[in-house]
Formats: structure tokens, C-alpha cells, sequence
């Protein structure tokens, strides 16, 4: 100890030395742009073999003193070409950079590091913060919808609620088999925490090659987040930045209003329900337009849905000197739902404050916390499902039900059907709040141990979230039955950190460059989650007595639903232990090497180390000499393989369980215990293998610039759930196989007409294809429910839809005679005219389940995206547009009818229903629509996804730095933003952007029309 | 040289900084909150019981569709409300894609196979140095619960797969066995748990009320011999449980399917449920809605009602008009007006006897509702027997599974069929029934008698009489309301389609 600490002085007096200067010679001048002549400030200027060295002024001036055998001066600046210029004795030196080429001298973050682009060997797209901004929304990750080649976004139209991610396809069925997200070296499983404004830039790391660093939690891709951080020598800063805007509700599906409604229930014939239209008739009155037609014509979805507001501001300071930066920001988004008549909103409040300080010439430290508070207001989502499903002739109130209260809503159990319907009791009787908070906090300290060579780093970051659910259920009375209050309270605290530690040496041998990082990292997560239901609240829970809505409240605790574990990814402790390495080498940048290794280590399988490793390789074929054509100004081809893993499922023991169970014996509440006798068996994470081949080029003086990438990912030990007979239950087991094969291709042209007017045209397409390879022996795997059959077929999708064929309608008697059925299976199915005709696949007479085939898949076969922007002096403008086809979705709403028929229809299946020899081919008639036969699983419920949308459309003006009576204003730019104005599709729904292809309940995604100021000071 | 020290000083720092991030052995922490079978420790003998408790907790959570699917086939009732699979299974219409086929089919054998693995369990207790009697007992209690609901299986589909362990897997490699050969392997199932169980009467079990006891095992054994037309092993197992003197028909026929009539004497065997005298908050609950009304106007105010799916037939309201019955009829059918209009239609039934209202005796209103004339009334809960606060239809009433009018009935039926006891003969047996009812005594009983009181007796209740008059091929009686009963095809429903691509056996 003691000699440590002599050790420590020895080292503090060793620094102190170092830092002594002794000037020899001073040597001063000015950096300029050779493209423009403007003065450039901030670039490094060192002196060859020393860690010694400046930056340039705001004005691009530098002085520097240089000691005995000092000599030779390194200018480098990002986005410029590096000058190393020898002094021979000169006092004064000014030094024009060259730009780099396009911005393949941008400097891309990697994993544990950075690289220049034009070095990579992998598939990498870096979004930048003005990209991200354009698009007004609370999460980042929607702002890369159609932008990125391979990624593919699903938005969310629920305030707060994120979008569902996707790169490359899907390797994993488990949770949201969502990316790895790295906020500043943080793991995070969303960042939905983090105010867009918060973000400098993002990287997605799509391949293998750049995200196997990152090893078992890999495989679902990377996306790096740097958060904003000042810069050395910049003059302080502050910007405003913010919008303001309304969301409409789009694409609204058309329900059968009354008299269609009424129509269709007095064609089924069925009796009961055409005395329910009676009923309705004489309790509210006959329409004066067609008599026959209850008073009544409401529009559920109207009636639950307004426009609401949106609105993000955000204020960042940004500054730094000689020895530190900072950036600091503080940003308040909110939100508003859709829905009308109860609380639905998101509002965010972000803080943070990133520093950097270069303590001596060997060592910088620095942090950054980010604080995000949200409140979140959920509205009831069986709204959504409820306002699809009530029968248009109820109204919202009735002044009949007197028994209501406290509002006089309308109850349809009062005309005979069998639930309330009415969505209002979801929105007036429901409020549902989650307060989430989250700290995230980095700290790091990087050392140079040889200058230039070999430095250490080390960073630790730790994550704090609490998620404080409550859900109050409101006494009410539905005129019928009384129903008694209830608050449920659930909190959820997550405790996170990650430990890195590790070396980098950078070398250049002549023409031999060579980087290499190698080290080790600590990672756990704990989480805690604890929830009681409590009934009956004195006083009855009002909306504005919020203060009394309390869990001591309750006159009873529901014990059937308390409790502080549901499932093993709550009340976790997990830990994580990694070695890593990584090594670059290029030859003249030329020749380009590239391997990463991760060994991962876990407490969460019983498997516990995993070995990842990478190998890429590029060639620069315009760096070669005998390369010379003009119209290619760069070209680079890529390769790489890798294998990478995805943590992120459920471990399994791999054993019977022992559960929990309780039930009343002779009134007294038994606990009791069940054998699980089925169990799950996922002893490992699941691995993915990708090859991927790439090409990278500029064309025409840079002003096309292309990537294109072909990958091969296979997916093993893929946990799937298998069925087993007679149980209700799934098993998981990891013996999947699954490919994702995919094409991508970016082109952007950027163009300068001239001085004022600038232009860019971009676009990128990708295709995917999911294919099952191995199912463990089987050849098929059931998924979904029973009555919706999927399936995992080897050759098909994964989880395709599964079912008939729908060959057509039968419009006669003479139809079903030759359809081929056998008069036994036409008799035994009572099929009459008015009912599918469903395709024999193995023509032996009769439809079962030999003749189920693949209706289609969720999964897109092309996503697309394609951008335009132009510029004119102070005008900029741009728009967006994406797309996708070849998925389907399982319209399930439809398909309820299955279990009750106590619903209304959309309008498109009730105007189109079969009445007749040919009146419809498609639409079964509305009888039929009741009958089994026409409720077989069948392409009727799978309907194309496919859709084009126009994303984003933005106008904006630039008022430049002017003087206004004296006094310097700042820059403002006033912008207008349209987003989502447009989406064209023909599904059978709201909304063609469902996560899992099964579209029960889907928030509807609003379009947003913005204003938005940007103020820099 | 002091460049290179420093050097050194920095990389010795690095260099801690790394290795000083190795933690322990924290990859060996163990997965949070998982209890693996084999990891329990079966020398804690008192845990043993909790098995039996988590049977019973299965046994209870019997799922609302699957009644229905048992019971709904006889002309004693008839599918009402939304449910098309229902309705058509009410028809003998099948159609293997029914949500509710697969369904029941699910919910029956899961609680078939964990009473296997708790039988399993027990074994292991057992082993662990546990009280043999006990676990034997506990083993026997949960044969009787599988036989019970394999009994409902075979019913429905036939001939079905007999699981021998709690694997699912294990069904694989399975036959189908017919429905006799089901029957049988029931009866003797029950022959080895009868002698492990307490011969007392279920209500007079100490460390689970109402719970199985030998009673429960012979009247288990009576039932499926009943199916084989073994009329000497029903007659046996019945005149054993007439003989312990145990039993008791309830004297208040009404009140028994009500809240008084919980683990009452004439019950051999009940599904409980709870609200634990609690206004709200935690409770146990069959799915009640099913049965109840969807308008009525109740006794107390905020009652709630159900969906109305179950609706007695006119058949059996006139049939039980034209037998003079009150006490039975008066319990098993509510009447809506629409109801005793639809009866009155009829010129026969022009005139009714006053008690028949659509008021119950508990003063609940029930209204008009265009997909049901009447409702179950043995599956009623009058409101005023809510506890206060609650307003679901039915909470805290238990679902009577076995009654000794079944035991009495069954006794009667066997005996006329030839089969010979010397503890109550048959006329003794249906009189007894019969008396509780109101109803004179018979001499001479007939098998057409012992039917027909069953109809009168047990409709409603478990499909029971469509069970009775397929086994004695009496289906003309289904034909009844344009209903065609076709002997070859409809007896039992098809299997599940799903559970077809599952289980190749299934495939025909």
C-alpha cells in the first residue's frame, strides 16, 4: 500500500514535469479551406512525435512553440485531407486543407472506436441529427422510416408508445426482437427515453462485420447513439429548437353506418338480431329517411377520435475551450392522443449535460448524465377494439338509461345485445398513468500511454429506470349492473451498469496501417417489479380527486393479482462478462482487413461463454494505379462474415416447474401447487451467421454516391414454440433455423445548379426473404391461435398464415354440384349459394387439413424510400416518400365474428356481401358470414399489406444573422412540416403498419402538420 | 527516460483498470424465482398436501365453454344467445374448425395431465418418506378427478388417447382406445382408489371439505359402468353408497342449487368458488355469465345478468307440465313472458298452474330477450343472495358435479335393467326422488320410468339425458324443433383439426 502510494506521487511528479514547457521557437498562421478560402477554426494542429499541439481560433489562427528537433507539423481537420508540413525554421505558416473526398474522410463511430468510412469493411449508415429532426415525433427511431436501406420501421401511433424496429429482417420471434441500442456506451433495450434533440448522431450497424463486436447481443442489429457534446474551442452557443403541430387521424376505416348495418342484420335472417334493430327503433325512434332504420347513425370512430396537438422545444448550449467542451440541453416534448373524453398523452422532460476535459496532455476525463422524466396517460385500448365492434344504432348518451351513472351512457344490453359496446365506458370510466423515470450516467477516462499509439479507456455507465404504473377503473353503473372501483399499482425499477475497459494502438508502418483495440467489460441488469390490485376506493374515485385515488384506499386487496414476479424477464438478475478485440489493417488504403472477437459470458443460460468473431476485407479499386476512369471517383468493394448473438429471449430451465395456484375450498382461499409438466428448453442465445457483400462508390465528382449490399443471415438455435398434443401450453425449444436474404441499395445525388441553387435526389430500396430451414426434424411447426392458424414451414416464412384457399363464392346451386366436393361433404357442410368455395388442394372431395396452404407472410418482400430536396438561397425543401409491399395482415377484426355475432361489419364487407348469382365473388353473404364453414382460416382474413406513403414533406426559411436597430439578431429558421400526409393502401383496416401481421387492435397513426422555429444564437 | 517511466505508470494503471473489472463468479448466480421440480426438496412431507390442493384448484377452474359442449345436446335444453358453434353442436351439426371443440378438447386433458403430474408429485413425497396412507389418498382423490373429466372426454369424442404420465410428449406414442375400453380402464381406476380413500361423506372431510372421498370414487364408478351397461357394477357402487347412510336428498330442491345448498349432503362432488365474504376483491368464480339472464330486473338494484346461452326446451317444460310437476320445474326453468306466451301457444297449455311467472321466488324480474325464452334455473343465483357489494351473476355459488339423486337414479336404473342389490330396490330408489319432488309414488318401475325421472331430475345438468337416451338408442327424442339426430354420425363430435395435424393417431 505504501509503496503504491509512493508510487502515485512518483507518477503525479513524473506529469508535472511533462507538463513543463520550454519554448524554443514560436511558430503562428492561419488554416484556410483551399475549396473557399474561409478561414477554418478548430483544426488540430500537433507536432509530429509528441502528444503536443493546438487548435485553431475562430479567426483559423494557431501559434505554437516548438522545442529543440521539432520539426514537422500535423494539420488535421474532419472532412479534410490531413497536411503534415515541415517548418525548416519558419516563424509564420499558413496551410490550406484540401477537402477529402465526399464524406468518406467522415469519421464513423464503430464499436469501442471510430473509423473513417472510406476503411470500413462493413455495412454502416450514419443519421445525423438534422435527419432525425426533421421528423416531428417523441422517438428518434421513427425518423429512419424509409430512410435505411434494410431497416424497417413500424410506427406507433399511441403517444409515448415506440415503434417496432427491424433490421434485416427477423432473427428472433421473442419480445420485440428489437436492436441493441448503445446510448454513449450504455446498452438500452429502446430509447425512448431520449429526446431527439439529445442526439448528435445515429449508426446502424447492419451487418455482421460492424455489429459482432457487440456479440451475444448482436444479432437483432446496433444502432449507436453519441448523444450531443460541445466542441474544443467553440464559441458558445445556444439554439432553440421546437414545433408545434396537430396530429389527424388518417385513413379512417369506414364502418356500415346504420342503414347498411340494419341491411346486413335483416339478411342474416337471424332473428334475435333483427328483434335487436326493433328494439332500437323503439327506444330512440325511427329515422325520418328510411323507416326501418333506428333514429340513431353513430360513428363510433368519429365520436372517439379528435385532432390533437404535438409539440417538442428544446434548448442546447454548446461551447468549449483549449482544454474542455460541453454540451447542455434541456427539452420538453409533449404529445396528445387521439382519443377524445378521458387522458391520453405523452410529455417528456429530458435534461443533460455532457463535459469533456483534457486533464493533462495524457489524459481527458469526462461524463455525461441524462435525466429523462415522462408521464405517459394511457387511454383504454379496447376503445379502438370497441369502437370497430358497437353497433352504429346506439347512441354515446341515453337519456333513457336514467340508472346510469355517473353519466347517463347508452348500455346496448338495453336493446338485447349481449356487452355494453359503448366505447365511452373504456374513455370516461378508465384512467391509466405510467410515470417513468430514467437516469443515465457516463463517466470515462482515457489515457495516452504512448501519443498517438496506445491509449486506455476506460467508461462506466449506469442506468436507473422507474416505471410507476396506475390504473384506476371508476364505479360506475351501466343502467343494468353496478360495477365497484379499483386502483392497480405497479412499479418496476431497473438498475443497469456496463464497465468497459480497453486498449487501442494505431501504428502505421510505411504503407501498413494498423489499429487495434482489445479489452474487457462488465455488464448487469437487475430488475425489481411489485404489483397489488385494490377494490372498492373510499371515497368512489372521481376525476378531479386524484389525490384521493390510493391503494390504502381500498376496502379489499385482490390477492389474485399481487405479487412481485410474472414472468423471468421481471425480477431478473442478470450479469454479463465480455473480452473483446478488434483489428483493422489497411494497406495504403488500398488493401482493407478487418476482424473483431467477442467472448460473452452469462448468468442467464445454461450455456454460459459464446465465442463471436468477424472477418471483413474491402479492396478501394480507385486507389489503385492502373485505375483511372474520371466518372468513378471511388469504389470500394466490401465483404464480410461474422456471428453474432441474440440474448434477448427468455431463458428457459429446461425442467417441469413447480407453480403456484390458490382456489376456495369450503370458502377459505387454498394455496395450492400445479406441475407445469410441459417445459421450455433454451439453454442458449440464439446465433446468427451473416455473410455480407457490399459495394461503396461516388460517381460523377462525388456527386452520386452508392451503396448496395447483398447478405446472406442464418439464424440458428432459433427458440420456437412448439404445441404439444392435448396441452394448453407451448414449449420453447431452440432448435429453429431461419434465412433472411436481402438486397440493398442507397443512391443519392446531390447537385449544385448553381450558386443558389442546390438539389439532392435520393433513394434506397431493399428486399427481404425469410425462409424456415430447420424446424429440429419436424417439417412444420404450428403458431397463433386455433382458430388462426400460422405455421413455420420449411421453405416458407416463418409463422406464414396458414388455411383454404378461397377459390370464389358459389353463386348457384350448380357451383357447389361441381365443385368437386362429394355430395356426403356438400350435405354433412349445409353449403348453399352465398358460401366460399374453398379449394380442394388434394381434390379427394372433401376441404380439411390436408388442404391448408401458406396465405401469405408478415414479413415485406420490398421496402422502399425515396427522398428529394432542394435549395434555393435561404429555402430549403425536401420530402420523403416510402413504402412497402408483398406482407399481409390477418384481419382479425373480421374475424371476431368467429366468437360473437353480436358486432357491426366495416363498410366495404357490408356493401360488397354476396346477394345473389353474381353480386359478389369475394364476400361470403351475410348468413354465411355467421356460418363455420365461411370461418375457416381462408385468405378471406388475409388481406395485402402493401402501401406507399408520402412521409415527410418540409418547407423551411432561413432569416440570416442580420442587425435589427444595432444589435446582432440571431439566425432563425421557420419551418413547415407535413408528416405522413398521405398513405395509399387497400387493406381492409386503419392501418397497414402492424407489427405481427395481426391486426386486432391497432392504435391509428395520426398525420402531423408542424410549424417549427430554430433560433441560434 | 522519465518519458518512458511514464509510460509504464500509465500502462500499470490501464492494466489494473482492467483486471480489476474481473468480477466473481457471478455467471454462476442462479435464474431468479424458478422452482424446478426436480429441484424440490419431497422430505418436507407437509408440502405434499399442496399437490392436492393445486388438483383441486384445476379441477375448479373448469372453463365456461366446456359445459356447454358437454351438456348442450339433449332436447332437455337448447343453445340460445350468440355462439354459432353452440348452437349448431345443439343441432348436430359439427364442424371440426369450432373454436370450442378444440378448446374443450384442450381444457379436459390439461387438467387431465396435471393430474398426472401431481399424482407424480405425490409418488415423490411419497418416496421422500411421506405418510403412505396420505399419499395414496391423495393419489386416489385425484383419480377420481381424471376419471371424472375423462369420462366428459370420452363422451364426447369416443374413442380418445389414455395418458399414463403428465408428458404430453408421451401421447405420441399412444392408441386410440374406443370408447368401452375407456370406460373400463375408468372403472378400474376407481376400483384401485376406492379403498385409499375416507369413507366419509365429502362434507365431512376435515382437511379438504367437500373434497373426494370413496363416495365420490363409486359414484364415479357407477357412472361409467353405466355407460358399458355393467348394470351389476352400478348396482353395486350405488347400493354402497345408499347403504353408508350418508347422503341425503336436500329438502329444499330450490335452495340446493343456491348458496344454502354449498357442500350440502346431497352433493358428492361440487366445482367451489369463493367471494370469501368480501364485497369486492379477491374471489373464485365459474364463468355464471354464461347461464344468466341478459334482462332482467333483479331483486336488488345493480345485479348484474349474462349472456343467456343456455335455454331449457319446451320439450321438457311441457313434458314436466304434463307430469304435474312444480317443485323441480319451478327450480330448473325461469320463465320469461315471452316464455309462458310461447307454452301458452300451444292449446294444450292454454292454462297454466299460477306458480309458473317470470318472477322467481326470490322476487327477481326476469324480462323478455329476443334469443331465449327461458334460463337455466338450477344455474340461477338469486340476487338477494349476492353478498353485499357484489354484483356478478352467480358469484360464490358452487357447480354442483355429482348428487346423490344421480346415485339414487342410477341405482333404479340399473336394477330395472336386471342388475340385483339388497340396500334399496328400485321403486324405493325413483320414490325417494320422487318425494322430494312432490310427486306420488311408483310401483313396478320401469326403465321408461327411471328415464324419465332422470329428465325430469338431472336436466340441465351435465348432458346427462342426451348421454341416457343415446345409450339406449331412445334418439328419436332428439328429433324434437326440426332437429335430426342421425344415430351413426352424431354421437360424438369430430376431432379438433388442430389437434388432427398434431396427432396422427386422430387422423381416420
Amino acid at each position: 500500500m505504501r509503496k503504491n502510494i509512493q508510487k502515485l506521487f512518483l507518477a503525479g511528479f513524473l506529469i508535472l514535469c511533462c507538463c513543463q514547457v520550454w519554448a524554443q521557437t514560436q511558430v503562428s498562421g492561419i488554416v484556410k479551406s483551399l475549396e473557399n478560402d474561409e478561414a477554418l477554426p478548430g483544426v488540430n494542429v500537433v507536432i509530429l512525435g509528441t502528444t503536443r499541439g493546438t487548435v485553431t481560433d475562430v479567426d483559423g489562427k494557431f501559434n505554437l512553440a516548438l522545442e529543440n528537433g521539432e520539426n514537422t507539423l500535423v494539420f488535421s481537420y474532419v472532412g479534410f485531407q490531413t497536411e503534415t508540413i515541415e517548418v525548416n525554421g519558419r516563424s509564420v505558416i499558413d496551410v490550406n486543407l484540401v477537402p477529402d473526398i465526399g464524406s468518406l474522410a467522415e469519421v464513423v463511430v464503430i464499436g469501442y472506436g471510430e473509423s473513417k468510412a472510406k476503411e470500413l469493411t462493413s455495412a454502416i449508415t450514419t443519421i445525423k441529427s438534422d435527419d432525425i429532426l426533421q421528423t416531428p415525433n417523441g422517438q428518434a427511431m421513427q425518423a429512419l422510416q424509409g430512410k435505411v436501406a434494410g431497416v424497417q420501421i413500424v410506427s406507433n401511433g399511441a403517444p409515448g408508445a415506440s415503434p417496432t424496429v427491424r433490421v434485416r429482417g427477423i432473427g428472433s420471434f421473442e419480445g420485440n426482437a428489437a436492436p441493441l441500442y448503445v446510448v454513449d456506451g450504455m446498452f438500452v433495450d429502446n430509447i425512448d427515453f431520449l429526446s431527439p434533440n439529445d442526439i448528435a448522431t445515429m449508426s446502424v450497424l447492419k451487418d455482421a462485420s460492424a455489429a459482432a463486436i457487440y456479440g451475444v447481443r448482436a444479432a437483432n442489429g446496433v444502432i449507436l447513439i453519441e448523444t450531443k457534446a460541445g466542441s474544443y474551442d467553440q464559441k458558445g452557443e445556444i439554439t432553440y429548437d421546437g414545433y408545434y403541430g396537430m396530429q389527424n387521424p388518417q385513413n379512417v376505416i369506414q364502418m356500415a353506418n346504420a342503414e347498411q348495418f340494419v341491411r346486413y342484420v335483416n339478411e342474416t335472417g337471424a332473428p334475435a338480431d333483427i328483434a335487436f334493430v326493433a328494439n332500437a327503433m323503439q327506444r330512440f325512434g325511427r329515422s325520418r329517411v328510411n323507416p326501418n332504420v333506428p333514429d340513431v347513425n353513430t360513428d363510433w370512430y368519429d365520436e372517439v377520435m379528435e385532432p390533437a396537438s404535438i409539440q417538442n422545444h428544446s434548448l442546447t448550449f454548446t461551447g468549449g475551450n483549449e482544454k474542455t467542451r460541453y454540451s447542455i440541453g434541456g427539452s420538453y416534448f409533449d404529445q396528445q392522443g387521439l382519443m377524445k373524453e378521458t387522458r391520453n398523452e405523452y410529455k417528456r422532460l429530458n435534461f443533460r449535460v455532457k463535459m469533456d476535459a483534457a486533464v493533462t496532455d495524457w489524459l481527458t476525463v469526462g461524463g455525461s448524465i441524462n435525466i429523462s422524466a415522462s408521464r405517459q396517460y394511457v387511454g383504454e385500448n379496447a376503445t379502438w377494439f370497441q369502437s370497430y365492434f358497437a353497433v352504429p344504432i346506439i347512441p354515446v348518451y341515453d337519456d333513457q338509461n336514467v340508472d346510469a351513472s355517473p353519466f347517463n351512457l347508452a348500455n346496448a344490453q338495453q336493446i338485447g345485445y349481449r356487452g355494453r359496446q359503448n366505447p365511452f365506458y373504456s374513455l370516461l370510466y378508465n384512467d391509466n398513468r405510467n410515470d417513468i423515470g430514467k437516469v443515465l450516467g457516463n463517466f470515462y477516462l482515457d489515457i495516452d500511454i504512448i501519443p498517438n499509439r496506445l491509449s486506455f479507456k476506460t467508461a462506466y455507465n449506469y442506468s436507473l429506470e422507474g416505471r410507476n404504473a396506475r390504473n384506476v377503473d371508476f364505479a360506475f353503473n351501466d343502467g343494468v349492473t353496478d360495477i365497484v372501483s379499483a386502483i392497480r399499482r405497479e412499479n418496476i425499477t431497473s438498475y443497469d451498469q456496463v464497465w468497459d475497459n480497453y486498449l487501442t494502438y494505431n501504428n502505421s508502418f510505411g504503407s501498413h496501417n494498423l489499429t487495434v483495440v482489445g479489452g474487457y467489460s462488465f455488464r448487469s441488469e437487475f430488475n425489481e417489479l411489485l404489483f397489488v390490485r385494490g377494490t372498492e376506493i373510499s371515497p368512489n374515485p372521481e376525476r378531479d380527486m386524484e389525490e384521493l385515488w390510493f391503494l390504502s384506499r381500498a376496502l379489499n386487496i385482490d390477492i389474485t393479482d399481487v405479487g412481485d414476479a410474472n414472468n423471468n424477464t421481471l425480477n431478473s438478475q442478470l450479469y454479463f462478462q465480455s473480452y473483446f478485440g478488434r483489428v483493422a489493417y489497411n494497406y495504403d488504403g488500398r488493401y482493407l482487413l478487418y476482424g473483431t472477437f467477442r467472448r460473452d459470458g452469462n448468468n442467464k443460460f445454461q450455456k454460459k461463454w459464446g465465442n463471436f468473431a468477424t472477418v471483413g476485407v474491402g479492396w478501394v479499386l480507385t486507389e489503385e494505379s492502373f485505375f483511372d476512369v474520371d466518372l468513378i471517383d471511388f469504389f470500394k468493394f466490401r465483404a464480410g462474415w461474422g456471428q453474432m448473438g441474440n440474448d434477448g429471449i427468455r431463458p428457459a430451465v429446461g425442467a417441469p416447474t413447480i407453480e403456484e395456484s390458490e382456489t376456495a375450498i369450503d370458502d377459505v382461499l387454498v394455496a395450492g401447487r400445479v406441475l407445469r409438466p410441459t417445459f421450455d428448453l433454451i439453454e442458449q442465445w440464439e446465433t446468427t451467421n451473416e455473410m455480407n457483400f457490399g459495394i461503396t462508390a461516388r460517381f460523377f465528382n462525388n456527386q452520386l454516391h452508392m451503396e448496395a449490399d447483398y447478405y446472406i443471415r442464418d439464424t440458428e438455435n432459433l427458440a420456437v414454440s412448439i404445441i404439444p398434443p392435448v396441452f394448453r401450453d407451448t414449449e420453447r425449444r431452440s432448435i429453429g433455423e431461419i434465412r433472411n436474404t436481402g438486397f440493398e441499395l442507397m443512391l443519392d445525388w446531390n447537385g449544385k445548379l448553381s450558386k443558389d441553387l442546390s438539389y439532392s435526389i435520393g433513394g434506397n430500396v431493399a428486399t427481404l426473404k425469410n425462409e424456415v430451414r430447420n424446424l429440429g426434424g419436424a417439417n412444420g411447426l404450428l403458431a397463433g391461435s386455433a382458430e388462426f392458424r400460422q405455421i413455420s414451414l420449411i421453405g416458407e416464412p416463418y409463422q406464414a398464415f396458414f388455411g383454404y384457399e378461397v377459390a370464389g363464392v358459389f353463386q348457384n346451386e350448380a357451383e357447389i354440384n361441381n365443385s368437386g366436393y362429394t355430395n356426403e361433404f356438400i350435405a354433412d357442410n349445409s353449403l348453399v349459394p352465398g358460401d366460399f368455395f374453398f379449394k380442394d388442394q388434394n381434390g379427394d372431395g372433401v376441404v380439411d387439413d390436408q388442404d391448408r396452404v401458406v396465405l401469405g407472410s408478415f414479413f415485406p418482400d420490398l421496402t422502399y424510400g425515396f427522398n428529394i430536396g432542394v435549395s434555393y438561397k435561404n429555402i430549403d425543401f425536401t420530402a420523403n416518400f416510402q413504402g412497402q409491399t408483398g406482407h399481409s395482415i390477418l384481419n382479425r377484426k373480421r374475424g371476431e365474428i368467429i366468437f360473437t355475432n353480436d358486432t357491426n361489419i366495416d363498410a366495404d364487407l357490408a356493401n360488397n356481401l354476396w346477394r345473389g348469382e353474381g353480386t359478389s365473388n369475394q364476400y361470403p353473404s351475410a348468413a354465411g358470414l355467421r356460418k363455420g364453414w365461411n370461418q375457416n382460416m381462408s385468405d378471406y382474413f388475409v388481406e395485402s399489406g402493401s402501401y406507399f406513403r408520402i412521409q415527410n414533406v418540409r418547407l423551411s426559411y432561413l432569416l440570416e444573422q442580420n442587425e435589427l436597430f444595432g444589435a446582432t439578431m440571431p439566425d432563425v429558421r421557420v419551418t413547415l412540416t407535413a408528416e405522413r400526409p398521405l398513405t395509399l393502401f387497400d387493406y381492409n383496416g386503419f392501418n397497414p403498419e402492424v407489427a405481427n401481421g395481426i391486426d386486432r387492435q391497432v392504435y391509428p397513426i395520426p398525420a402531423i402538420y408542424t410549424v417549427g422555429l430554430n433560433v441560434k444564437f | 527516460m522519465k518519458s518512458y517511466k511514464l509510460i509504464n505508470y500509465r500502462l500499470a494503471l490501464a492494466v489494473a483498470l482492467l483486471f480489476t473489472a474481473s468480477c466473481g463468479d457471478v455467471l454462476d448466480e442462479p435464474l431468479q424465482n424458478e422452482a424446478i421440480a426436480e429441484q424440490t426438496d419431497y422430505t418436507q412431507s407437509e408440502n405434499m398436501i399442496l399437490m392436492l390442493y393445486g388438483a383441486y384448484a384445476e379441477f375448479n377452474a373448469l372453463q365456461w365453454e366446456t359445459f356447454p359442449v358437454i351438456a348442450v345436446r339433449g332436447d332437455d335444453v337448447n343453445a340460445a344467445g350468440d355462439q354459432f358453434p353452440l348452437q349448431e353442436t345443439d343441432e348436430f351439426r359439427y364442424d371440426r374448425n369450432f373454436w370450442m371443440y378444440n378448446s374443450s378438447w384442450l381444457n379436459l386433458y390439461s387438467d387431465i395431465l396435471r393430474f398426472h403430474g401431481a399424482m407424480e408429485e405425490v409418488d415423490r413425497y411419497k418416496e421422500g418418506g411421506a405418510n403412505p396412507t396420505e399419499a395414496e389418498q391423495y393419489i386416489a382423490e385425484m383419480k377420481v378427478l381424471r376419471a371424472f373429466e375423462m369420462l366428459q372426454l370420452a363422451r364426447l369424442w369416443g374413442s380418445i388417447l389414455i395418458p399414463e404420465t403428465s408428458q404430453p410428449g408421451d401421447l405420441f406414442e399412444i392408441e386410440l382406445s374406443d370408447f368401452a375400453t375407456v370406460m373400463q380402464h375408468l372403472s378400474d381406476q376407481m376400483d384401485e382408489a376406492i379403498p385409499q380413500l375416507p369413507s366419509v361423506h365429502p362434507n365431512q372431510r376435515t382437511d379438504v371439505r367437500g373434497g373426494v372421498t370413496r363416495y365420490t370414487a363409486l359414484a364415479v364408478k357407477a357412472m361409467v359402468n353405466l355407460e358399458l351397461k355393467n348394470f351389476q357394477a352400478v348396482a353395486d357402487a350405488t347400493g354402497e353408497i345408499i347403504g353408508s347412510n350418508l347422503f341425503s336428498l336436500a329438502s329444499d330442491f330450490y335452495q340446493l342449487f343456491k348458496i344454502p345448498g354449498k357442500l350440502s349432503d346431497e352433493n358428492l362432488l361440487e366445482l367451489q368458488y369463493s367471494d370469501f365474504g368480501n364485497s369486492s376483491g379477491t374471489r373464485t368464480r365459474y364463468l355464471w355469465n354464461f347461464f344468466g339472464p341478459s334482462s332482467w330486473t333483479p331483486a336488488v338494484a345493480g345485479a348484474g345478468g349474462g349472456w343467456g346461452f343456455y335455454e331449457p326446451s319446451v320439450k321438457y317444460i311441457k313434458f314436466m307440465l304434463d307430469r304435474g310437476e312444480q317443485t323441480r320445474l319451478e327450480t330448473n326453468v325461469i320463465f320469461t313472458p315471452d316464455g309462458i306466451a310461447e307454452i301458452q301457444s300451444d292449446p294444450n297449455y292454454a292454462t297454466l298452474p299460477p306458480f309458473i311467472s317470470n318472477v322467481s321466488p326470490d322476487g327477481d324480474v326476469f324480462n323478455n330477450h329476443p334469443r331465449y325464452n327461458f334460463l337455466s334455473g338450477k344455474h340461477y343465483l338469486p340476487s338477494v343472495q349476492l353478498t353485499q357489494g357484489r354484483t356478478t351473476y352467480g358469484e360464490n355459488k358452487n357447480f354442483t358435479c355429482i348428487r346423490y339423486a344421480e346415485i339414487l337414479l342410477m341405482h333404479a336404473e340399473a336394477l330395472v335393467n336386471g342388475g340385483t342389490n339388497s340396500t334399496m330396490s328400485a321403486d324405493q330408489a325413483i320414490n325417494a326422488v320422487r318425494a322430494r319432488a312432490g310427486l306420488t309414488a311408483l310401483s313396478n318401475a320401469t326403465l321408461d320410468d327411471v328415464i324419465d325421472e332422470k329428465y325430469a331430475e338431472l336436466a340441465m345438468e351435465w348432458g346427462i339425458r342426451f348421454y341416457d337416451l343415446v345409450r339406449y338408442d331412445r334418439t328419436d327424442e332428439l328429433n324434437y324443433a326440426g332437429r335430426t339426430y342421425n344415430a351413426a354420425e352424431d354421437r360424438y363430435l369430430p376431432y379438433p383439426l388442430d389437434q388432427q395435424a398434431i396427432l396422427p393417431q386422430l387422423e381416420k
